[in-house]
């Protein structure tokens, strides 16, 4: 059995759902991909706006989501994140 | 403020080196937290950052407290400062030393909680801090505090390490909880000596173990890029 991935590896998947797709994805995509229920995706966005990891474009033809500098800051240092949260128990 | 201690002579000097290397290993790490809490805008990661600065405030304050007192340099600060009295300096830093380490302590307690509330916060922060203001004796107190939330934080490194069995998270929980057992001799060492410098010792190896924490974090980084 697969270990339950906590929220950093979410948003870490969620990032580079995004990055690989040339930093521009409609949500769809990230549904399929980041293997979350619609409520729960729709939860990480709106983090992931307010943390401005994320930025949404309304457009006619429809709602994508792009990755910002903050974003893939995230992406580099994310090792470096995941390995500090936990040995100091912050997860 | 009923304030003394029985420190052996010999270790005055030692035991204020001591607490400048826990300020600054607290320091680097609470500092290396809040580039963390940039980077992922996690909360928790800010609140261990607030700890340990605090934690690293109450070290340096004790060190120089130590520092004034052998130096004599107390009565220049008293002039400087337009204080009357010597005791009163002490009494002033005394206090602030305490309060620096509860309110380190209490807000590592409070992100193990994992809640998103002030007013908790608050009243977390009150209740120790009151509790110390009105004591009687207030370094047995204080003493008693500091190893009572430092109970609940060494469950919390516990439960990490049985989550995520590592050697990181099991120097953390080991630090913990030499640091509890150091709090403890300190609690009794107002009538012994020695138990102040047995204190001290526990508490470097715990400095220690973090520190050796976070250069493993750092190197692993390394290796990964």
């Amino acid at each position: 059995m697969t270990k339950k991935r906590n929220r950093l590896q979410v948003i870490r998947d969620i990032l580079s759902t995004i990055n690989k797709k040339n930093g521009e994805i409609k949500p769809t995509h990230i549904l399929y991909k980041s293997n979350l229920s619609h409520h729960m995706m729709e939860e990480y966005l709106t983090e992931l706006i307010s943390k401005k990891f994320i930025k949404k474009t309304i457009e006619r033809k429809g709602t994508t989501y792009s990755i910002t500098k903050k974003g893939k800051d995230y992406l580099d240092q994310y090792k470096l994140i995941i390995s500090f949260t936990e040995s100091f128990g912050l997860d | 403020m009923a304030n003394i201690f029985v420190i052996p002579s010999w270790f005055l000097n030692y035991g204020m080196l001591f607490e400048l290397a826990f300020a600054i290993i607290t320091l680097v790490v609470g500092l290396f937290a809040f580039r963390i809490y940039k980077l992922s805008e996690q909360k928790s990661a800010k609140l261990f950052g607030i700890s340990f600065i605090f934690i690293s405030l109450h070290y340096f304050l004790q060190s120089f407290l130590n520092f004034s007192t052998l130096s004599k340099i107390n009565q220049n600060i008293c002039d400087i400062m337009k204080i009357s009295d010597i005791n009163s300096l002490n009494i002033m830093g005394a206090y602030s030393h305490m309060f620096f380490f509860l309110i380190g302590l209490t807000t590592l307690v409070y992100m193990t909680l994992k809640i998103e509330n002030k007013t908790a916060y608050a009243l977390l922060l009150t209740l120790p801090l009151a509790a110390i203001v009105f004591a009687t004796n207030k370094l047995y107190l204080f003493y008693a505090m500091a190893s009572i939330l430092l109970i609940f934080i060494s469950i919390h490194y516990l439960k990490n390490y049985l989550k995520n069995k590592q050697v990181k998270t099991l120097f953390i929980l080991i630090a913990f909880i030499f640091l509890l057992f150091g709090n403890l001799h300190f609690l009794v060492s107002v009538n012994h000596g020695i138990y102040y410098v047995i204190g001290h010792f526990l508490e470097l190896i715990a400095y220690i173990l973090i520190l050796l924490n976070f250069i493993l974090v750092l190197k692993n980084d390394k290796k990964k890029k």
